[in-house]
């Protein structure tokens, strides 16, 4: 016990770093993939053939193929088979690799629920705004959109709590999140050497910040509740 | 008005694919450099480490220390290049290498039959052996190989440990790394396990999740086992270290660090 408190404020300093990896991946996805998952599912939704089936294809990939590989693939295959190392060495390499990596990953999981999303709205609505006179573009923004938005939250806090947990996925490629920082106790780091528990106890931290997105995308729920 | 953009968005798609393609066929003309001059005109060593006491860990500053991390940093002064030191995911190690993430491989590798395969090695310069690990309460019967006959052992897959035990004949689990298998050993789900002894000296006793655990037979000690350092493959920088590690072994540069590690019984003569 008298061990395991003198260890603790080591190791909490340790997992703050990682943590603060983690959540700059979290943020850095979820900042990328919002808008790129837009324009995806316009890819997939549009009539004109050739780039519907080229972003379904796309989609496809991306979403047939775990994600671990593609974070593999996405690191080492530019100095692997073009030897043209691309991403730089060090830790702002490997996260600018991960981020690209993730944004694009998840904006074809989101581009998805986007395109359920729109097709809920029913097309009588596309019609009645045809009719009075607005343009394609008017009736998304002012007719789909919001009707979309709300119905696509709870599948999307669904991505959303599961990409906070994907984002341990970088370790893979050596990327510092929290998991690697609780790993390194096993070995030893900071001093502290064969700790077991640290690994454990990254744990608390996904679980609390689950805790705060889950309240978040309660209230965002809440407030978009006004159709009906 | 909107196939236009369709068509406009595939062609955007296609030709950033396309030009990915461009620049890699640009840089295979342009790559006969050797792999030295590569790193010369980079102007930094990238050293692939993970947290490995006493060979490359952090000091309370949160610089890179140990054994291999000062050789290191020796090594590319020799070169005249900055150093960098960046954690890897051992399990990538040869990947890190051919992809130019990183230049070297400099943290207590053991020159395994994978190893040399993999990569172009230098001289070994330090020894190591496998020591088998039990819980300190049967330590007392388990002192010799004979009596490790029914013992189950937890090994990092891919290991020279793994090698060792299964040369004889004992039932192994392999395991992810060598702090696993340790944690296997703990919680009671493997009876025994091997890891190296720089390892074993220093994670297992007190002040660690493992003070109930010792180490007892070294598996062998007879041939013994060495550290050396990797680089990609038909590189020509390990010639050059070899010439470095001939000097400071010369000057005595070399053993000076390693008694500052602790290391130096296990030094071997360049």
């Amino acid at each position: 016990m008298e061990l395991f408190l003198e260890q603790l404020p080591i190791v909490i300093k340790a997992l703050n770093v990682g943590f603060l990896q983690t959540l700059k991946l979290f943020f850095v996805t979820l900042l990328g993939a919002f808008p790129l998952g837009l324009v995806i599912a316009f890819g997939s939704m549009s009539k004109f053939k050739p780039l519907s089936y080229f972003t379904r294809i796309i989609v496809w990939i991306i979403r047939g193929t775990p994600l671990m590989i593609q974070l593999l693939i996405i690191y080492y295959m530019p100095g692997l088979v073009f030897k043209n190392p691309i991403w730089g060495s060090g830790e702002e390499g490997r996260f600018l690799a991960s981020a690209i990596m993730f944004i694009f990953n998840y904006s074809c999981y989101f581009s998805e629920i986007y395109r359920g999303g729109i097709q809920s709205v029913p097309i009588g609505q596309q019609e009645a705004g045809l009719v009075l006179g607005m343009t394609k573009s008017q009736i998304f923004f002012k007719v789909t959109l919001l009707q979309m938005i709300k119905r696509i939250v709870p599948p999307m806090s669904n991505e959303v709590i599961t990409l906070v947990k994907d984002t341990s996925l970088a370790r893979i490629i050596a990327l510092q999140e929290i998991i690697w920082a609780g790993q390194a106790f096993m070995k030893g780091s900071n001093g502290i050497s064969g700790a077991i528990w640290p690994l454990f106890f990254t744990g608390i931290y996904y679980l609390i910040f689950n805790g705060i997105m889950t309240l978040i995308l309660g209230q965002i729920e809440k407030k978009l509740d006004y159709f009906r | 008005m909107k196939k236009l953009f369709a068509v406009l968005m595939t062609m955007i798609m296609v030709f950033s694919l396309a030009a990915c393609g461009g620049t890699d066929n640009k840089d295979d003309s342009a790559s006969p450099k050797t792999d030295l001059e590569y790193v010369k005109e980079k102007g930094k060593l990238v050293v692939g480490i993970t947290d490995y006491a006493p060979m490359d860990y952090k000091d309370a500053d949160g610089n890179w220390i140990g054994f291999d991390a000062d050789m290191a940093r020796a090594f590319a002064e020799s070169l005249g290049v900055e150093v960098e030191f960046t954690e890897i995911d051992w399990d990538n190690k040869i990947l890190e290498l051919e992809s130019k993430a990183i230049d070297c491989v400099w943290n207590g590798m053991t020159l395994s039959d994978e190893v040399k395969a993999g990569m172009s090695t230098s001289n070994p310069y330090c020894n190591n052996s496998q020591m088998v690990i039990v819980p300190a309460d049967k330590a007392a019967q388990y002192q010799t190989i004979e009596s490790l006959a029914d013992l189950t052992f937890a090994v990092e897959s891919g290991s020279v440990g793994e090698d060792e035990v299964e040369a004889l004949n004992l039932a192994t689990t392999p395991v992810k790394d060598q702090a696993t298998a340790l944690m296997e050993v703990a919680a009671g789900t493997s009876d025994a396990a091997v890891v190296d002894s720089l390892m074993a000296g220093a994670m297992v006793g007190e002040g660690t999740s493992y003070d109930d655990l010792t180490f007892t037979v070294s598996l062998n000690s007879e041939e013994g086992e060495v550290f050396g350092v990797g680089f990609r493959k038909d590189s020509d920088i390990t010639a050059a270290l070899n010439e470095f590690f001939k000097t400071a072994y010369a000057d005595g540069s070399m053993m000076e660090c390693a008694e500052t590690y602790g290391v130096q019984a296990a030094i071997i003569a360049q």
